[in-house]
């Protein structure tokens, strides 16, 4: 481990880190582009270099390119990757209440504790911790996974009904495509380009930034205040490591469970733990007002995830994502197969992407507490130009994800469909969730059906699925025994204000 | 402050802009190197991938590509589109608006015979007119490393005498699902099956003892070292890298599965110019650079000729249509 860090601390490494992190913040912070989409631009780049170099760009950017997510979804509410959408629903409150700085700061911190968090559990029980997500099967995904939704549904108690009617609605949304239960055409309609279902990015970059720029430009958001900036000294105080630091530990290690099971993202890492903070909060209700322990989370979360993704992907070759994939094609050029073998066949390589993520991590921390004041202003620019922008980025990367028309149209109806939600006060919140779980609900109980020949009595012999199950059902539980007099969360949405 | 701010804008906007520009830029001027070029091609020729980047189909697409740029086969290069999903026919309407005047080209393998016979997307061989394959890989059927059986016939036996007591892991309308039923159809025998999406999929759910048995490209069976225990090669022959793996022919199962990979351009792309590509991509898969890729891949390096390869395809289809019709 200790030859890896001097590896990495050559020049060229250090290099390559440098430009993948930055680049990878850039990208991470324009909403449409991912930091899948720029790492599979770099791939070409990668086949002339050396495999540590290449090794090093590309974890770079996959940190970078999730820690950027932050800045447009605390200052303009547009989530710059997927990652980022509960930072909106905090964030975005905290920004408009004349602390963008403060948002930022504690994003910024909490994405890099994450980060390390999560290092540690990389570098210190990998192979422990990669067994131990292996067991997960169909049973216990459906079980996590209901969990999550349950406790999502939690989040709009306010407005039972309108929440639902978004999940019911962002559900309904997952439906078409190739049912992976049969491998038939579902909803589809005989129109070919639906027979792969609404993409991810398309939704959401429709229902968050094509939603909120239809919404800017009908009644125009006057630039934030012109705040002074203090000279040297940013909103971060000692006191936070007291006040958040519970926060962020709980959230890494959620984060870093999450991102440990293959196929469920960043994202709902961050969802998750998002709601947890929520429902072990002593003042639930502030939530989705700009309340700090919110953007924390997330952002604590979201960053976590990647140290975990990270540990199936080096200890078996499983990749957690599509990043983590085409970081697998990256080696596979070099015939560097990632798996059990790869610290035996390449240690340099396997050790190298362990101590790439930490130093990333650092330099992340660099890159954006140096120029976060100078971020800040971003809400200063003229918002005409501004938004243009970001419409431009949103198109180009709904075309980039699968190099297909389709993907800009889909992500312009739901910038219609999500405007048309918020103005009948139904939040996006639950709308996403329902779009994002749901099918990955379907598909694990479908599967674990097929598997146990339809003997749902299968599911009493897993432990975990049941645990799940079982918090799933006290969390739904729970508040109809306790009054409701928690005031729901306000939908992240400026209603009041507008 | 403005100044500042113009400053972070252009430093972001650049930075795209040098990634763009590095990656485009490689594929529009680097390929002007042969001065006598004949009229064809006359612009680069987009390559669709029906896949996301990263993948065996993809990476072989790269690399012949870079091959045929490097050494001027073709006065043209390769521009490698990603048109991922729907089973393939995002990457076939995606054929379809092209050119068919030879500069759009599909790079692909037998998964569309499966999407063929599963009749997903309007579309049938007929759209297509075949350039040759530049070689392929079979794929491995695997177990635990600490499972009780150590030969095809043990599981065989086991699944005769228990019916569906296995599972499989596959993704059903996939290659696993169509060479492990194939199989079973030969060999008289029944799994049960779980949803896996991938080869990440099947292996965590082999690993993890969710599943008993999977199928695998073989070298993602050789990269577990081992973690698994392969029974059963679905290659004509033997795959060098795994001497001691006995075919499914060896075995007595008419079965086999040579996943080849397949270039493909429009059905009206005229001969001079289907030629032009197939002759570039008959020298690439002799190249020893290339060679030495696929075998350390476990990819067998062959060419098979564009109506061969085609006839090819038409007699592995046939073979297909039946198992889709269990499917419901």
């Amino acid at each position: 481990m200790w030859e890896a860090f001097q590896t990495l601390f050559q020049v060229d490494n250090l290099f390559f880190l440098f430009v993948g992190t930055s680049v990878g913040i850039v990208v991470g912070a324009i909403p449409g582009l991912t930091a899948s989409m720029l790492i599979a631009l770099t791939l070409p780049l990668t086949f002339h270099m050396m495999p540590v170099n290449a090794v090093t760009l590309l974890i770079g950017e996959y940190v970078g390119g999730i820690s950027g997510g932050l800045i447009t979804a605390i200052l303009l509410r547009m989530p710059g990757t997927p990652a980022s959408i509960v930072t909106t629903f905090d964030g975005y409150p905290m920004a408009m209440n004349g602390q963008p700085q403060r948002a930022l700061a504690l994003g910024i911190m909490a994405s890099v504790v994450g980060g390390i968090i999560s290092w540690f559990f990389l570098a210190g029980m990998s192979p422990l911790l990669a067994k131990f997500a292996l067991q997960f099967g169909p049973w216990e995904y459906f079980g996590l996974v209901m969990m999550a939704l349950v406790m999502l549904a939690a989040l709009t108690q306010g407005s039972v009904i309108k929440g639902l009617l978004g999940a019911v609605l962002g559900m309904a949304f997952a439906l078409p495509g190739i049912d992976s239960t049969t491998g038939r055409g579902r909803l589809t309609f005989e129109i070919d380009s639906l027979l792969s279902g609404f993409g991810l990015l398309p939704v959401l970059i429709g229902a968050f930034a094509i939603s909120q720029i239809l919404k800017e430009t009908a009644a125009p958001i006057a630039p934030g205040p012109g705040f002074k900036l203090p000279k040297g000294k940013l909103p971060v105080y000692w006191k936070d490591a007291r006040n958040h630091g519970a926060n962020m530990a709980r959230s890494g290690v959620i984060g870093t469970w999450i991102g440990l099971l293959p196929g469920i993202g960043g994202n709902i890492a961050a969802l998750v733990s998002y709601t947890t903070t929520r429902q072990l909060s002593k003042e639930p209700e502030k939530f989705g007002s700009g309340h700090e322990p919110g953007v924390v989370s997330g952002e604590t979360a979201n960053n976590a995830s990647i140290g975990g993704a990270l540990i199936p992907l080096i200890t078996m070759g499983i990749p957690g994502s599509v990043t983590e994939a085409i970081l697998i094609g990256a080696l596979t050029i070099h015939s560097l197969q990632p798996g059990p073998l790869l610290f035996q066949n390449a240690p340099e390589i396997a050790y190298g992407i362990i101590a790439a993520y930490l130093v990333a991590n650092l330099l992340m921390l660099a890159l954006m507490w140096s120029t976060v004041r100078y971020i800040a202003m971003i809400t200063q620019l003229p918002r005409p130009g501004l938004l243009t922008g970001i419409l431009v980025f949103c198109v180009v990367g709904s075309y980039a994800v699968n190099n297909s028309y389709t993907d800009v149209w889909v992500m312009l109806a739901f910038g219609a469909i999500g405007l048309g939600l918020e103005k009948c006060g139904v939040p996006l919140g639950p709308f996403v969730i329902g779009f994002v779980l749901s099918p990955i609900c379907e598909e694990k109980l479908r599967a674990a059906l097929m598997m146990s020949d339809g003997n749902v009595a299968d599911v009493l012999t897993r432990p975990y699925a049941l645990l799940f199950l079982a918090v799933a059902l006290l969390t739904l539980c729970l508040p109809l025994f306790a009054s409701g007099k928690k005031a729901g969360l306000a939908p992240p949405s400026e209603e009041g204000k507008a | 402050m403005t100044k500042m701010n113009k400053r972070t804008l252009a430093t972001g906007v650049g930075a795209c802009a040098l990634l763009l520009g590095s990656s485009f830029g490689l594929t529009t001027f680097a390929g002007k190197t042969d001065a006598h070029a004949a009229d064809f091609p006359s612009k680069p020729i987009e390559v669709v991938v029906p896949f996301k980047p990263g993948g065996r189909t993809d990476t072989v697409a790269r690399l012949l590509g870079k091959k045929i740029q490097e050494k001027g086969w073709l006065s043209q290069p390769f521009v490698i589109v990603n048109a991922a999903g729907g089973g393939g026919a995002n990457a076939v309407s995606r054929m379809k608006r092209g050119d068919t005047d030879g500069h759009t080209a599909v790079h692909w393998h037998h998964q569309m015979l499966i999407s063929i016979a599963m009749g997903l997307g309007n579309y049938d061989l007929s759209a297509f007119r075949s350039l040759g394959y530049t070689g392929g890989g079979s794929p491995v059927w695997a177990v635990r490393a600490d499972s009780p059986f150590n030969s095809l016939e043990d599981v065989v036996n086991h699944l005769k005498k228990e019916p569906r007591s296995l599972v499989e892991a596959v993704g059903i309308g996939s290659i696993p699902h169509f060479v492990g039923a194939m199989l079973s159809k030969q060999g008289g025998f029944e799994t049960r099956y779980v949803t896996a999406n991938s080869g990440a999929d099947r292996l965590r759910l082999l690993l993890g003892g969710t599943a008993d048995i999977a199928l695998f490209a073989a070298s993602e069976y050789t990269a577990q070292g081992k973690g698994l225990k392969a029974l059963v090669y679905f290659g004509k022959e033997r795959l060098p890298n795994l001497p001691d793996l006995p075919t499914a022919l060896e075995l007595g199962y008419d079965v086999s599965w040579a996943n080849p990979n397949w270039w493909l351009v429009p059905a009206g792309t005229p001969d001079a110019e289907a030629d032009a590509i197939s002759a570039a991509l008959e020298k690439a898969i002799a190249d020893p650079d290339i060679i030495k890729y696929f075998k350390a891949n476990t990819l067998q390096p062959y060419w098979v000729p564009g109506a061969a390869a085609m006839e090819d395809a038409k007699k592995q289809l046939s073979s297909l249509k039946p198992i889709a019709e269990t499917i419901n």
